[in-house]
């Protein structure tokens, strides 16, 4: 089986051609939605929300089978999502807020899913996705799930990056704090709700975070952010289907492909990691001034 | 809106955060190309009454028309809030947050064009950083950072524009770009209110004084109202910077 073969020939296959589908789009948008999650550090809010997830995919199978997955996902997360905003807002420490709902809304998953008779293999698949038995009827509405994401946040991005940057200065500008925050998490929600049933609840954190923060390693220039982590996140989605796939029809070793695409962003991640240290260690040029040359110096963290 | 009319007219007006500090009785009125200076000891309620103004704390009595209105049309008040503390690490350039002062002309959708450029090429050049556009904002000194803000207020084209204690923490020779901006501003018929307690700041750039200490002490031109009895009565025992030095006004019962 020749390189080719592994990187573009594989998605001939029908259900290779549909989790690289599902997974391109999602991950573009998570990229997309990551960068406002690393600027605002909401990290661990995400994390939060990747658990609030869990028990309404649990309710979602019980009720409907597979295809009621994706709606009990979306009502937990877009509940979970109001929820986190107000108690944020009401002044609960964050951490503190995350941490109640994570764990209350875990454990009432993992109840749920111990009723049902294949108690092992459903939690695995909830906790673990499955990327490569993703049904034809399953991909329009995860390909809608993540596109609804990535038009909220579209909508409000530069009111976004302005609540990021100076959230006062942006509430005397007349924007409302409480309606942005709500539009973000909501849309980090429906990411953590299409990825949960692609590549689990326990590995989408990394389609969130690691484009984001490979995006912020790459440039300090605004803009470019989010077409870096989309590309981060797409390069990513593919090498990591295909290396996946290369594993175990070629060499015989049976990976598990969402866990491989996650480990295949955090290499990416640690390849922008060695970039910019290298760069950073690099001289300056002497030809150029100080004042012309602000990239140059954006390593150096801090005031000066 | 009449171009001689006040910009700003308050007449009894209160303020009050909900379940918190406020300020009452005041009565002012400001006209394009005027500046007042709001003046108070620490806690007199001269942030509250800027972002009064702005809509950021409930008008609670008395009655406010900003611009001939009762609500301030979008974009005509132009805010420079108290030095803040920004993430100094936020990947954003300098001209990339002045565009900020356009959003709320542009709105959710629209995305700045050729004249939202000009207009922050412009603010850039009113506070003499048009050179600096394209750094870093958090590669900026202090005082740079607070004229970025500044021209990030006037991107948003304000006819009505507050100033929250501008001058704290500025070197000499950012303090004087300072002035000599808001003197550029009162030429082009910007009506200036800011907060200060810096005497002479306001001798030097204002008209109008309002003195505050939790309401109204006085209100009048610069030199009627800047009397050593109007400015015992407003900072009662508390110290007043005057020229750097700071001098402690003694209370009436110090006598």
């Amino acid at each position: 089986m020749s390189l080719g073969d592994v990187l573009f020939g594989a998605f001939a296959l029908p259900f290779m051609g549909r989790a690289l589908l599902v997974l391109l789009v999602l991950s573009i948008v998570a990229g997309i939605v990551g960068v406002l999650v690393n600027l605002r550090g909401l990290e661990f809010i995400s994390d939060g929300l990747t658990h609030a997830v869990f028990p309404g995919l649990a309710i979602g199978l019980a009720v409907g089978g597979s295809a009621g997955l994706v709606p009990g996902a979306a009502i937990a997360a877009l509940i979970g999502a109001v929820l986190l905003t107000l108690f944020v807002r009401a002044g609960v420490t964050s951490d503190a807020a995350v941490a109640v709902v994570l764990t209350a809304t875990f454990s009432v998953g993992v109840i749920v899913v111990s009723r049902s008779d294949d108690y092992a293999g459903e939690l695995e698949a909830l906790l673990f996705g499955r990327v490569l038995t993703i049904a034809p009827e399953d991909v329009a509405p995860l390909v809608v799930v993540s596109l609804a994401a990535a038009v909220a946040v579209g909508a409000t991005l530069k009111q976004q990056v302005f609540r990021a940057f100076d959230p006062h200065g942006s509430r005397a500008a007349g924007d409302r704090g409480l309606a942005l925050d709500l539009v973000l998490n909501a849309s980090i929600a429906l990411v953590v709700v299409a990825g949960a049933s692609t590549v689990g609840t326990l590995l989408v954190l990394a389609l969130l975070i690691v484009p984001g923060a490979s995006a912020r390693l790459a440039t300090v220039h605004l803009w470019r952010l989010f077409p870096i982590a989309a590309a981060v996140g797409a390069v990513s989605a593919w090498l990591g289907l295909a290396v996946g796939f290369g594993a175990s029809v070629g060499a015989g070793i049976d990976l598990p492909a969402g866990s491989t695409v996650v480990a295949v962003f955090v290499v990416v991640y640690a390849l922008m990691l060695g970039y910019r240290l290298v760069r950073d260690r690099m001289p300056r040029s002497p030809a150029a001034p100080a004042a012309s040359r602000p990239r140059a110096r954006a390593g150096a963290a801090g005031e000066r | 809106m009449s171009e001689s009319g006040p910009v700003l007219v308050l007449r009894d007006a209160a303020f009050r955060h909900p379940g918190g500090a406020g300020v009452a009785g005041l009565r002012l009125s400001v006209a394009p190309g005027e500046a007042v200076a709001v003046i108070g000891p620490n806690g007199a309620g001269k942030s509250t009454l800027l972002r009064g103004i702005l809509g950021l704390v409930p008008l609670v009595g008395g009655s406010m028309r900003v611009g001939g209105s009762e609500h301030a049309p979008d974009g005509m008040v132009g805010f420079l809030p108290q030095s803040s503390d920004l993430d100094p690490d936020f990947p954003i350039s300098l001209e990339q947050v002045v565009m900020q002062g356009r959003y709320r002309r542009l709105g959710l959708l629209r995305w700045p064009g050729r004249r939202d450029r000009e207009v922050v090429r412009r603010a850039l050049e009113t506070v003499g950083l048009a050179d600096r556009a394209r750094l870093r904002f958090g590669e900026l000194s202090g005082g740079q950072r607070q004229r970025g803000m500044l021209a990030r207020a006037l991107a948003s084209e304000p006819v009505l524009l507050l100033l929250d204690e501008p001058f704290n923490g500025l070197d000499q020779a950012n303090r004087d770009a300072l002035i000599e901006t808001i003197r550029t501003l009162k030429r082009r018929g910007v009506a200036i209110v800011v907060s200060t307690h810096d005497l002479e700041l306001a001798r030097q750039v204002c008209d109008t004084v309002l003195l505050l200490n939790g309401g109204q002490v006085g209100c009048g031109p610069v030199d009627d109202v800047l009397t050593l009895e109007n400015v015992q009565e407003c900072f009662e025992g508390v110290g007043v910077e005057i020229d750097e030095h700071t001098v402690v006004v003694p209370g009436h019962e110090g006598h």
